[in-house]
């Protein structure tokens, strides 16, 4: 993408910092994540019950040891993303007004997390939300609906039809993945350079 | 702004203070469609000065055939709360705006608290209706100051009693704001309507224990506060106007002839902000809209709630 380049719907992520007026934290984090969840213990406690959900799934690093320092008793591991989300699913039915939500990862992790807290009426902005690891997007096939994962170029090869697809800045916050377009509809087989813009 | 006209149908004391009046399209045909939280504002042409004040429907909105409102005779009304109570009969024609609402339902909510004061109930009871419609999961907690105030409660009882709590306060019942806030599953939005304490301490207590903003709901007509007099240069115009003490600036303006903006009348909505080009004194603002930021510039002023305590404001007008 151009520099600088921004619309409105390219969400901004920004650093975790508690939110003080609150009823309880549910942080959810994996992979990278983990840095940016010790990030946030390093800040003044709020007085409010912490759960932590953490997947290391996908670290460079072993961040356990650090975070169960951090964290204690607040801290629940799961070994893949699947299992955080049901856990979180499973927290979520009883959680109560009040809950302030933090999540760190990819993306596509932090989307799942929104995705899940939505379906019980919270809005996709009450969910704080810090990128790490990776720029990687998600890509929607406008032609065929698929999604294509973890795509760090600038044109991806959609997962469902094959075809060669323009990674735009458009986001969709319902589905977490940005639109996808076909590249060479206007001159078939003409497919600009294909470069990793988002490692 | 385009105007319908009603009749008035009929008329019930349905509480101490509070009228009941049943309005009906003056041509006998069906009236435009609502949604719960709706009001509109009523035209009342005293002799000497027209009020317009906004009501609440609180009537059911699949019904067209007529609306109802409910009016509290205001102990210091400037005119338009005794107007409705004196003057207006049944056959009364009056004018009235089409519906507009700024109290809507929430479309994602999974639950909806509605925390009703006094006549502040009067928009839920049209809500009630959306919701019992659409199968809405709610309750509804009703504060009144004693069983003879007690607008609608035997109709609410007799609808929706087991989504419905009442609390009499002569009796010494309250409302405990932190201990239901705090009780409500996640996706809930609460909708506060009725006295400026209650509300405030409603929405305070909210934020103060993280409600989003998006979750928090409420509503408030205000009366213009009476003031003292000043004169009001309209810039564009090239009017001065004085504005009486017990006079709002958008009232001041109308009479004059001067086409202002506006809406709800009540300093809720933002339709007649206006611009500050000077005053020689300091501007009193009484609306909801404005931020504190905006109250604080001094550049900025909402005509139907608001005035200033001067010689002289000049408007961008």
């Amino acid at each position: 993408m151009e520099r600088g380049y921004w619309i409105r719907s390219k969400p901004v992520y920004t650093a975790l910092l508690w939110n003080t007026k609150a009823t309880a934290h549910a942080v959810l984090a994996a992979g990278e994540g983990g840095l940016a969840v010790l990030k946030l213990f390093q800040q003044a406690l709020p007085e409010q019950a912490i759960t932590v959900f953490y997947s290391p799934a996908g670290a460079s690093k072993d961040y356990l040891p650090a975070l169960q320092a951090a964290a204690g008793a607040d801290l629940q591991v799961f070994e893949t993303t699947a299992a955080l989300l049901e856990a979180w699913t499973r927290y979520l039915a009883s959680a109560r007004m009040g809950l302030r939500i933090y999540s760190a990862g990819t993306e596509k992790f932090m989307w799942e997390v929104t995705d899940a807290a939505e379906a019980f009426g919270t809005l996709s902005n009450d969910v704080m939300k810090e990128l790490t690891g990776s720029l990687a997007r998600s890509v929607y096939c406008v032609h065929c609906k698929s999604l294509t994962h973890e795509v760090t170029s600038n044109i991806a090869t959609c997962a469902g039809c094959g075809r060669h697809l323009f990674v735009r800045d458009h986001f969709s916050r319902r589905m977490g993945a940005y639109m996808g377009l076909m590249v060479d509809a206007e001159n078939p087989g003409e497919v600009p350079e294909i470069e990793e813009i988002y490692p | 702004m385009s105007q319908l006209q009603v009749k008035v149908a009929a008329i019930d004391d349905v509480s101490a203070g509070v009228r009941h009046f049943t309005l009906v399209d003056a041509h006998g045909g069906e009236l435009p469609a609502f949604s719960g939280g709706s009001h509109i504002v009523v035209t009342m042409p005293a002799p000497g000065r027209t009020y317009r004040n906004a009501y609440s429907l609180l009537s059911s909105p699949e019904n067209r055939a007529h609306y109802e409102i409910a009016v509290h005779r205001q102990p210091q009304s400037r005119g338009g709360s005794i107007y409705m109570h004196e003057q207006v009969k049944v056959g009364s024609v009056l004018d009235i705006s089409y519906p507009v609402n700024l109290f809507a339902l929430s479309r994602v909510a999974k639950h909806h608290l509605l925390i009703a004061g006094g006549i502040g109930i009067t928009p839920f009871m049209a809500q009630i209706h959306d919701l019992e419609r659409l199968g809405g999961d709610y309750s509804l907690h009703y504060g009144f100051r004693s069983r003879e105030h007690a607008a609608f409660a035997d109709a609410l009882k007799a609808r929706v009693s087991q989504r419905a709590v009442c609390y009499d306060e002569s009796l010494g019942q309250r409302m405990d704001f932190e201990a239901l806030l705090r009780a409500q599953p996640l996706g809930t939005h609460v909708y506060a309507c009725g006295p400026q304490g209650m509300v405030e301490a409603l929405v305070s207590t909210a934020r103060g224990l993280g409600w989003p903003e998006h979750h928090i709901h409420s509503e408030q007509f205000l009366a213009p506060p009476v003031g003292e007099p000043f004169t009001l240069k309209l810039s564009k115009s090239e009017l001065e106007i004085t504005v009486q003490g017990d006079m709002s600036m958008l009232e001041a303006m109308e009479a004059a002839g001067v086409d202002a903006p506006s809406l709800c009348r009540g300093g809720a909505c933002g339709r007649c902000e206006l611009e500050v080009l000077g005053t020689d004194g300091e501007l009193q603002h009484h609306d909801h809209y404005l931020s504190d930021a905006d109250k604080a510039s001094g550049r900025k002023i909402m005509p139907c709630v608001s005035r200033a305590k001067c010689g002289y404001l000049e408007l961008n007008l």
